[in-house]
């Protein structure tokens, strides 16, 4: 083989693969894009791992993506110096959530569940498995994972390019949406202003989303798409409407017994998609039972005018003005109707 | 740690930079020998033990076999180091599988047995360095090889990070002598070193795991019966997926060895360009089968002792290299499969070998003249191991018979699941996989990419890194640690 090295294609490497990332990075922040961490099992476990911290020090929220977007956790965090550790997966069914801090005995806490009902009240499957996976990558993670977590922080944090979901390889080739074959499901593809993620697993839209009709027409038409893969399924028969209840009644007594605290939150959505969660989900038979059933506190936003008036720009998430607001009347809710103590006089890390 | 991680390239980093300090040769092999604990030590700390465990019993036991020259005793001493080391690789390794066996023949008999399930957690790579440990011990029982004279270098030989949990499962002549004297890299090694490391890297983070794992989990996991098309390709992703995965582990391996100016053996040669079965274990996992040819095939007669006896040892060979792979029944299958082929090849070159009783026999089948029939050839090999692969990756014999059933048309229309982006994917880059393998078959990557011009190197190395990037699918686990 030949003696001589590789050294000048090495080093030519070097100079092509900084010139394209850095001219790759240049123009995507030219274009105005935000940073977004990679919401995927280590960022998950991360927060996860925080929810061992004293009752008055944190409260942990679980559900799907709507506390995600309307929960604003600066908000929270200023007006409450209480630490929020949000859990909550979006298009997922919190239960195994639930249940997974329900039987970890070292959870003392107070908890929050978001109830979307359609996903809430939804038989095991394929909406547990992203929740699922970033429970068990919890549970499993190494400790080299953990590094790797802590290392790749600051680069997320400095470079725009490093958005899985919409730089990555595979995000670009889903882009091309090559048409599909007959009955094959293909996962719908959200516009990028509409999912921007922070470190805290705040999920938030652009100004230009908030604007922009075409942007929301096309999230409209996602939730109309998920909408229809229900269409002409049978309702859930009774006895498996109530093992869920059942279930869920179950993980809110383990958590109480140990001292902990659990109150549920139906957060805003509005227009036809309101109407439609009326009409599927009557709210005598599945909010209003299940606090009844799990003698648990709970704050449904049409019962507060406070919060009752949010519009959502595509019918199921607050914008970010409006997550702000809902934050501060959610607080003053939750002390003053619910009597949770939030004021934490020590300073947050 | 994994070698597609933050945590290795900082780990890396360091490695690099104390192996390179002026220190002496003993100090630098303590940092490697640390290292190496450090790297295991980032999966599960308290497996930690077992590793130093099986180290020490045969540092010492290996010393006596060597030395012990009453017969009695030194079969004792054997025992001794099989019974460690075995004893540890089937209680956690088929410690449940056992168990299981055990309960549904207890209650085929009639006995109501349910004991409770055990958790037993699989030390990572612990069939990996457990070969590595076992040949030593064989070796120095069958005076094969010099003892190792210190525990420092036995203790970096077993534990030595980029082969410790997939391979290449080394010899120890082949590791031992370079931890005698001073080493690092020459220039050249460096960037040899860094170049394969590059490539592995892409195999595993952009082909395996950003292109065909979705769609080979898909498929396998699917309850569906499936149309014969979707049942084709998601075996197709998996057998791209298990060759990209496990070469591109054992191509990191050897870049970052060469990269602290170690050598260790080549242990993939372009498989899928095999023309024939003997031909395909000469290229797959290679250093796995030499082990087993050598541990197990040679001592269960081989070729010596007529054709039965032939036959037997190739198939309890590629039977018990099923077990390896894992505690399942449908890794035996998947090794009795292999072992058919390798019989029915066997007994076609033995009719052939009659015909023409002039001709020397060879161990695999000739390469035909004529390129195009020779490729024919290597394309029904590669299919032929594509069933094979259903059993490897299926949890279940009922799943592996379902697949089959939907490949070869046994079915009705089954459920469409994989979308056209997904099928573009595996239609492209599997036959890429198998015509690369076919031009490369006769030669090495590091000599073809000497003979392109600096600028075309980095042309291509700079792809490499920068589809790496792109990919942005670092972390996840290779597949063989679970064996």
């Amino acid at each position: 083989m030949e003696k001589k090295s590789l050294l000048k294609s090495a080093l030519l490497t070097l100079v092509i693969v900084i010139f394209v990332i850095g001219s790759w990075e240049i123009y995507l922040r030219n274009k105005g894009i935000p940073i977004s961490y990679d919401d995927g099992p280590p960022l998950w476990a991360n927060n996860r791992a925080m929810v061992y911290e004293p009752l008055d020090d944190a409260v942990v929220f679980i559900g799907s993506s709507r506390i995600k977007y309307d929960l604003d956790i600066p908000t929270w965090q200023n007006k409450t110096n209480i630490h929020a550790v949000q859990l909550a997966v979006e298009g997922s069914n919190p239960r195994p959530a639930l249940e997974d801090l329900a039987n970890d005995p070292n959870f003392k806490g107070r908890l929050i569940v978001d109830v979307t009902e359609g996903l809430f009240f939804s038989k095991s499957g394929p909406l547990d498995k992203t929740l699922n996976e970033n429970i068990k990558y919890f549970h499993d993670r190494t400790p080299a994972q953990k590094i790797s977590f802590f290392l790749n922080k600051p680069l997320e944090s400095q470079f725009v390019f490093l958005n899985k979901d919409y730089f990555s390889l595979n995000a670009k080739l889903d882009e091309l949406e090559i048409p599909r074959r007959a009955g094959v499901f293909m996962m719908p593809l959200f516009p990028i202003e509409f999912s921007h993620n922070t470190f805290e697993r705040q999920m938030f839209m652009t100004p230009e989303f908030v604007v922009d009709t075409v942007l929301q027409n096309k999230v409209k038409a996602n939730w109309a798409f998920f909408a229809s893969l229900g269409k002409g399924a049978p309702p859930m028969p009774t006895a498996e409407l109530d093992a869920i209840f059942k279930s869920v009644k179950v993980a809110t007594d383990k958590i109480k017994a140990r001292g902990g605290e659990v109150l549920f939150v139906r957060t805003p959505s509005s227009g036809v998609y309101l109407q439609g969660e009326k009409i599927g989900f009557p709210r005598e038979k599945y909010w209003d039972k299940l606090l009844t059933y799990t003698n648990c506190p709970g704050i449904h936003f049409l019962d507060y005018p406070a919060i009752d008036h949010f519009v959502c720009p595509e019918l199921s998430h607050l914008s970010r003005p409006d997550a702000i607001e809902f934050t501060k009347h959610f607080i003053d809710i939750l002390e003053k109707d619910k009597n949770w103590k939030l004021t934490n006089s020590n300073k947050l890390n | 740690m994994v070698f597609n991680s933050y945590t290795f390239i900082a780990f890396f980093l360091i490695i690099l930079f104390l192996h390179n300090l002026p220190l002496s040769w003993k100090t630098k092999k303590i940092n490697l020998l640390l290292a190496s604990y450090i790297f295991y030590a980032a999966w599960n700390p308290p497996f930690i033990l077992l590793l130093w465990l099986s180290t020490v019993i045969d540092f010492f036991v290996g010393r006596a076999l060597y030395t012990q020259e009453n017969h009695y005793k030194k079969k004792m001493l054997l025992i001794v180091s099989l019974i460690g080391n075995l004893g540890m690789l089937v209680f956690f390794k088929y410690g449940t599988f056992l168990l299981e066996n055990f309960v549904a023949l207890c209650n085929a008999i009639g006995f109501d047995y349910h004991p409770a399930e055990p958790n037993i957690i699989l030390p990572a790579g612990i069939s990996f360095y457990t070969f590595t440990t076992l040949c030593y011990t064989i070796d120095m029982y069958q005076k094969r090889s010099e003892p190792v004279k210190s525990l420092l270098d036995f203790s970096l030989f077993v534990t030595f990070f980029p082969h410790l949990v997939a391979g290449p499962i080394v010899r120890p002549p082949q590791l031992v002598p370079q931890f005698e004297w001073p080493r690092k890299a020459s220039l050249k090694q460096m960037t040899d070193g860094l170049l394969l490391l590059t490539l592995g890297l892409f195999m595993k983070v952009v082909l395996a795991d950003s292109m065909l794992s979705a769609t080979a989990n898909s498929v396998f996991e699917s309850k569906d019966l499936l149309p014969t098309l979707d049942a084709w390709i998601g075996v197709f992703a998996f057998s791209g997926q298990i060759f990209l995965d496990f070469a591109g582990y054992s191509t990191c391996a050897i870049g970052v060895a060469l990269c602290l100016g170690f050598v260790l053996p080549q242990n993939f040669n372009y498989p899928y360009a095999a023309i024939g079965f003997s031909d395909f274990w000469k290229r797959w996992h290679i250093t796995l089968s030499t082990w087993l040819r050598d541990y197990l095939y040679i001592p269960l007669g081989g070729n010596r002792h007529g054709k039965i006896r032939t036959y037997f040892a190739l198939m309890a060979t590629m039977l018990l290299g099923g077990l390896w792979h894992g505690a399942n029944w449908t890794f035996v299958a998947w090794g009795g499969l292999h072992g058919i082929y390798l019989w029915i090849e066997r007994y076609l070159k033995d009719r052939r070998h009659a015909a023409h009783s002039h001709k020397e026999p060879s161990d695999t089948i000739e390469v035909r003249r004529h390129p195009w029939i020779s490729f024919f050839y290597a394309l029904l090999t590669f299919m032929l191991i594509n069933i094979t692969w259903v059993f490897f990756r299926a949890d279940t014999f009922g799943k592996s018979w379902q697949l089959l059933q939907s490949m070869f048309g046994l079915v009705g229309e089954g459920k469409a699941l994989l979308t056209t982006l997904a099928i573009l994917k595996v239609s492209i880059i599997v036959p890429l996989i198998v015509l690369f393998h076919w031009f490369m078959r006769n030669t090495k990557v590091l000599n073809v990419a000497y003979k392109l011009s600096w600028f075309w190197i980095s042309l291509v190395w700079s792809t490499l890194v920068l589809m790496i990037i792109w990919a942005q699918e670092s972390g996840s686990s290779f597949i063989y640690f679970q064996f």
